[in-house]
């Protein structure tokens, strides 16, 4: 219902159990071939597993596969949340 | 005549490629290491009929993109000439995945055979293969096995061999990354085609050619390659301005787009996708709040099974080496060549049996890791970690190598192999050896007792706890200075729990036990040798001597022989046996051992007096043997050394007995006890010996033995550990700093705790 397109969403802001696509990686992301050598293309689905305690690691499936990567990292990930169930 | 075949075993990590080079290789396995990085590499040999093949291990990747050691190690491999075959091996549980370095391996046109691995959970999960299909997409025959339960290894080798024998007719894949690119790429191949490189006339210039517009290190660093940069940027540019493709990831996007089109048209669902039970482990095991203290529970246990299974056998093999001590000693009577025989049993087999005790420790720790790090679990303790760690600039997987750190410094160098950055994984070395190591434990076990008898435990509290601030700031200085700068990208797997197999955590454990076992028999028994010499020459002849002992000892003799009377009186002391009485009346005196038998409450005058003269004279032979042993030591090259050191130790407090013990255990640390027992001319001691713990008590204050703990603790463990630095690091700079790095930090910190002491008069006097 809410209006939320106007501002972008990064896969760092994302709460844990939730689903998204993947629409756009920064360019400034450093070692994106890396990433996206595991799968984190634009148009992938991917879900937000954990958040390590204490810590920047979050843990994402992604292509039936949990990879654990650093929040600095995922602020260069722009996704779009699907619609919660 | 038997023909041999080089074949690659490739695949993504935690695929059960290892399952399979195990099934297939059994023990005919070579293991060593990629040379100039710290990647494991792995052979081994096995024949099928007359043909003999050679299976080469590749690291686990998954892809040929050359961002990591293990990737450009793999690059390097598979364009090398001659490889007959490739065994790609897929984890059928995710095809879309696993299959994206099929994808790579293909453009290179070498035959391959496709091995889809656990295949049984694929079927659990409800997912169906249409093999043919798939084989006709990738051009390659397709086999299906269960490898950690043997599965399907027949029908591989079977496969196999009918794959090598006719290696010419192989398919080829249907691989497009779409129109727009393939242009670009066969601009690209078309110029390196006209280069004509010799060396790489075996693989297609498409591979290449898209390897370069991906901008891979490994394919743009090949000098052959550099006059094709111009069209490769030509190209990268147009595709870009024409249509806004960025070339670097845009073939991995067409990758798993072609993937996904083929997964959908050969793999069927036929299930709802189900939470996995890893999923629902997951959810306990790496909780933001339990994660943390199951995990502390879980190392716990791990040290506690290590420590509880290995103590028996440690007594057993302390039992055998003393027995091996005996028997040789029975056996070479001491007239035959005696340098050599006190050599073996007590050089050799003392200081090579005291490394060999730890043994059943290494076996069992490295077992309690492999089941940690088969499981899937180490990959979530790293999760967990990691906060914490990133604090003091290392990370999540640092931290077992440093708990293991409190065991042994050189299996926990071992250790740090599963942190992937290079940076972190070097930090983690150099701070290792900071960690309190067991083997110094003998050496605090010897003097907090003596010297600080009512805080017992919490100066070895604070000792630890130094130990473990002096490892933690070190890593933080380094990582603002020395490995300063931003780190690799960090992105780490976590597999699906899986159940070890028995074969590959034997394996495992043998591996690093090996390692340990080549120490003992290479730097500790030179290093026995060695002191074993240092301790005995020169030898001091009889007239250097500063007094004439033996004309002393026996004037004592003279003055302490009993006569009739006393005799007579002796033979009657109660509490000894027969045999005692017999000796006291061949000896005609009277021995410490008895002395100790005698029953002092029933005791008449005459017996009373007779005792108290014979403990002094007792008393007074010892320390005049002692004194000549003291005078021995100190004529050898041993004491040589530490006389002429001494005055650059004095500042720290120590005398030149302290610096001999702390240059032996450069050897190993525990050393130093038994090194200070023979130049207190204490004979064989260990830590429990209260004799050396009385004269100890006696020469020095406890500040003293707080900064000897204080240098045990921060100077290098041993010369293993520097050893062991220089190999896993690849580099005697990095070694050689460490030790001068960590030798003045311990001189420096014991200086300034012995000077203030000494100063504000702390620890001068005997607190009890």
């Amino acid at each position: 219902m809410k209006e939320t397109a106007v501002k972008e969403m990064t896969l760092a802001d994302l709460p844990v159990g939730s689903t998204a696509t993947i629409v756009k990686i920064l360019p400034e992301m450093r070692g994106r071939k890396k990433f996206a050598d595991v799968g984190l293309v634009v148009g992938s689905e991917l879900l937000i597993e954990a958040h390590a305690p204490l810590g920047g690691l979050i843990r994402v499936k992604i292509l039936e596969t949990s990879m654990a990567l650093h929040k600095d990292d995922a602020a260069n990930i722009i996704i779009e949340k699907a619609p919660e169930k | 005549m038997k023909q041999t075949f080089r074949v690659l075993l490739a695949g993504n990590p935690n695929c059960g490629k290892t399952s399979i080079f195990n099934a297939l290789t059994g023990t005919r396995q070579h293991v060593g290491n990629y040379p100039g990085v710290t990647v494991e590499s792995k052979s081994g040999r096995f024949s099928i009929g007359e043909r003999e093949i050679e299976l080469i291990d590749l690291p686990g990747v998954y892809s040929l993109s050359s961002s990591s050691p293990e990737e450009e190690i793999v690059f390097k491999e598979v364009t090398a000439p001659r490889i007959d075959l490739i065994i790609n091996v897929i984890d059928s549980t995710i095809p879309q995945r696993s299959l994206y370095l099929t994808t790579q391996l293909a453009e290179l046109h070498i035959p391959m055979l496709l091995t889809f691995n656990m295949s049984d959970d694929a079927r659990k999960k409800g997912m169906k293969y249409n093999i043919p299909k798939l084989e006709k997409y990738f051009g390659s025959p397709i086999v299906q096995t269960v490898a950690s339960q043997y599965g399907g290894i027949q029908t591989l080798l079977n496969r196999l061999n009918e794959t090598l024998s006719s290696l010419e007719d192989h398919g080829v894949p249907m691989l497009s990354y779409g129109a727009d690119i393939d242009d670009a790429i066969n601009a690209v191949a078309e110029k390196i085609d006209s280069l004509n490189v010799e060396k790489f006339r075996h693989v297609p210039s498409r591979f290449f050619a898209i390897k370069l517009l991906e901008h891979d290190t490994a394919a743009m660093r090949i000098e052959e390659f550099k006059s094709a940069a111009p069209v490769v940027e030509e190209q990268i540019k147009h595709l870009w301005d024409k249509h806004a493709i960025n070339a670097d990831t845009f073939m991995a996007d067409r990758r798993y787009a072609m993937l996904a089109g083929a997964c959908r048209d050969t793999i069927s669902m036929t299930q709802e996708r189900r939470r996995e039970i890893s999923d629902k482990i997951d959810l306990v095991l790496t909780n933001r709040f339990l994660g943390l203290p199951i995990f502390l529970l879980i190392m716990y246990a791990a040290f506690w099974f290590t420590f509880t299974c290995s103590e028996p056998l440690m007594e057993w093999i302390e039992i055998l080496f003393g027995c091996l001590k005996e028997g040789i000693g029975a056996v070479w009577s001491p007239d035959k060549l005696p340098f050599f025989r006190s050599m073996v049993i007590d050089g050799i087999i003392s200081g090579v049996g005291g490394v060999i005790v730890f043994l059943p420790n290494i076996l069992f720790l490295f077992f309690a890791i492999a089941i940690l790090e088969d499981s899937g679990y180490m990959s979530r303790a790293a999760f967990i970690m990691d906060g914490i760690m990133r604090t003091f600039g290392l990370q999540g997987r640092s931290f077992v190598p440093l708990v293991l750190g409190f065991g042994c410094t050189v299996p926990a160098i071992m250790a740090t192999r599963t942190i992937e950055s290079d940076r972190d994984r070097a930090v983690t070395i150099m701070v290792l050896p900071l960690m309190s190591c067991s083997a110094r434990l003998p050496i605090y076990a010897l003097l907090i007792p003596a010297f600080f008898p009512k805080y017992q435990a919490p100066v070895m509290f604070l000792i630890y706890i130094v130990g473990i601030l002096a490892a933690l700031t070190a890593a933080r200085v380094m990582k603002s200075t020395l490995f300063k700068g931003d780190g690799e990208v960090y992105l780490m797997e976590l597999p699906p729990y899986r159940m070890p197999t028995l074969k590959s955590l034997c394996l495992h454990m043998w591996d690093r036990s090996k390692m340990y076992l080549h120490k003992a028999g290479t730097v500790i028994l030179a290093a026995s040798i060695l002191l074993y010499i240092c301790n005995t020459f020169p030898e001091k002849k009889p007239e250097q001597f500063r007094k004439d002992y033996a004309a002393e000892i026996a004037n004592l003799q003279k003055a302490n022989t009993l006569d009739a009377e006393k005799l007579a009186a002796a033979v009657r002391l109660p509490g000894l046996t027969t045999e005692q009485i017999t000796q006291i009346i061949e000896t005609k005196k009277l021995s410490a051992d008895q002395l100790k038998e005698i029953d002092r409450n029933k005791l008449s005058a005459l017996q009373q007096k007779l005792v108290q003269s014979a403990e002094k004279y007792n008393i007074a032979v010892a320390e005049l043997e002692n004194a000549r042993k003291a005078e021995l030591m100190e004529w050898t090259i041993s004491g040589r050394v530490g006389r002429f050191l001494e005055p650059f130790m004095r500042p720290i407090g120590f005398d030149w007995y302290v610096t001999t013990a702390t240059i032996a255990a450069l050897a190993a640390k525990e050393v130093f006890v038994s090194q200070l027992g023979i130049l207190y001319s204490q004979g064989e001691t260990d830590e429990n010996s209260q004799n050396l713990r009385n004269i100890l008590i006696k020469t020095y204050t406890p500040l003293q033995a707080f900064c000897m703990m204080l240098f045990c603790l921060l100077s290098i463990p041993c010369l293993a550990t520097l050893a062991i630095i220089r190999r896993e690091l690849n580099s005697w700079k990095m070694a050689i700093i460490e030790g001068v790095a960590m030798f003045s930090v311990a001189y420096i910190a014991a200086f300034i705790v012995y000077q203030a002491g000494t100063l504000l008069n702390i620890g001068t006097k005997l607190l009890s």
